[in-house]
């Protein structure tokens, strides 16, 4: 289903409901009624067309397009990643973490077992906030400001001396470490972990770290495939320009 | 995992979708590429190695040859032809197996479901989960959090090995990273919690 602005945004979440997270990111709250895509997004002060890009490229993720997407301010984008962060670290994890500490097995293995997936996740996390805070206070910050040199077809001095010591190319960071680390405690839940005693929260635990996985790939894809390519092209004009 | 990994030669788009969503339905698999053009198949096949090839007949000059020739020896394809009507499918007599798109879904499903499963027993091997007496050691050693020059000069064996044993135990436990071995290591009383770094 490709979802258009004459789209019904209650028949969006009843098509997917791993959209649920997206439409809470951009601030709808649910009870919104019986209204249209767009409708809603107006009386939200939400851009229509930005947010139909976002939710196909979610939805669709085989073969939506992100070349529209990448027509958009970047400043939209970075909203739209700085609110995913949000998610991750305030809502997602913590969440995680808490499903773990109320993990019981009623053998002596309980503390062993508790205190090891622990220390994991608590590391991960650990990881995940270095990771979104640089990107938060040195990536996002340098792409809007050589957006803003770029829109304002600006080559004053502060803006050449910006790219003399940095370029986007520097921020094609891996996210291989983090999505592996996903990966791993998925297998050893699955395959190594003593069958815990409230398997019910193992299940929760395992559902939640898959929605995850998936909401941060599709951060990351907007990343590679949006933010850094139009950035980079940018300030390749700009360089471009000052010579 | 180790997956049966599919290649599709298929120009149609209609066609294609269709295929990888019927294979997408198998667990064990894996559209590792999609070719359209004739020109490339030789190569991204040679290149790829899948275990199964699907390719449509009018990708193919000639019907008659034997479509093994094609490509290097040494791979262990099979081959799938995927033709118009069933009738047309009696030239390709070199094929391990012949689909048609007059196929019912019981059809097209039971003869997937026989090549996939042709193929699961050398993937299940090759994911044994049965650590060696020397994968142990080295398991323990990356917990205790040495590195591979540590692990290669208490062991007596060469950093490349050490990069071996790695690369067999991520891929026997499916896990990769240095804390994930340090959790397997705990649960499994290869070292104690204290130890961990």
């Amino acid at each position: 289903m490709i979802i258009s602005k004459d789209t019904k945004l209650a028949e969006v979440i009843h098509h997917n409901y791993q959209l649920i997270p997206i439409i809470y990111r951009f601030k709808i709250k649910f009870g919104f009624g019986d209204g249209t895509v767009e409708q809603i997004c107006k009386k939200n002060n939400i851009n229509t067309e930005f947010f139909i890009e976002i939710v196909n490229l979610f939805h669709n993720e085989d073969y939506y397009s992100t070349d529209k997407l990448q027509s958009f301010p970047l400043k939209y984008t970075v909203n739209y990643l700085l609110k995913s962060h949000q998610y991750f670290n305030r809502v997602k994890l913590p969440l995680i973490e808490k499903l773990i500490h109320e993990l019981f097995w009623e053998d002596a293995s309980n503390k062993k077992n508790k205190d090891i997936l622990n220390k994991f996740f608590v590391q991960y996390r650990k990881e995940v906030i270095e990771h979104t805070t640089n990107e938060e206070k040195e990536v996002y910050p340098f792409i809007l400001e050589i957006e803003k040199c770029y829109s304002e077809n600006k080559t004053d001095d502060l803006c050449i001396s910006k790219l003399k010591h940095k370029s986007v190319k520097d921020y094609q960071e891996s996210h291989d470490e983090l999505n592996s680390a996903l990966l791993d405690l998925k297998n050893i839940i699955i395959k190594y972990l003593p069958p815990a005693d409230n398997s019910d929260i193992i299940e929760r635990i395992l559902t939640e770290i898959f929605r995850l996985e998936k909401d941060m790939a599709d951060h990351t894809r907007i990343e590679n495939t949006v933010l850094i390519p139009v950035a980079y092209k940018m300030e390749n004009e700009l360089r471009k320009k000052i010579k | 995992m180790n997956k049966v990994t599919f290649i599709i030669a298929e120009k149609s788009y209609v066609i294609r979708t269709g295929l990888i969503k019927i294979i997408n339905g198998f667990p064990e698999t894996s559209v590792i590429k999609e070719i359209t053009d004739a020109g490339k198949l030789k190569k991204i096949v040679n290149n790829n190695k899948p275990d199964i090839l699907i390719i449509n007949s009018k990708l193919l000059d000639d019907a008659h040859e034997d479509i093994r020739e094609m490509f290097s020896e040494k791979m262990k394809t099979k081959f799938v032809i995927f033709v118009g009507t069933k009738r047309e499918s009696e030239h390709f007599s070199y094929f391990d197996e012949k689909i048609s798109v007059d196929d019912n879904k019981e059809e097209i499903i039971k003869k997937l479901q026989t090549i996939i499963t042709s193929k699961l027993p050398e993937k299940h091997k090759a994911d044994s989960v049965e650590l060696s007496e020397r994968e142990k050691e080295v398991v323990k050693q990356i917990a205790l959090g040495k590195t591979n020059k540590e692990i290669a000069d208490l062991l007596f064996i060469s950093v490349h090995t050490v990069i071996t044993h790695r690369k067999n135990i991520t891929r026997k436990l499916d896990i990769k990273t240095v804390s994930g071995i340090t959790v397997y290591a705990i649960l499994n009383n290869i070292i104690d919690i204290d130890e961990a770094v």
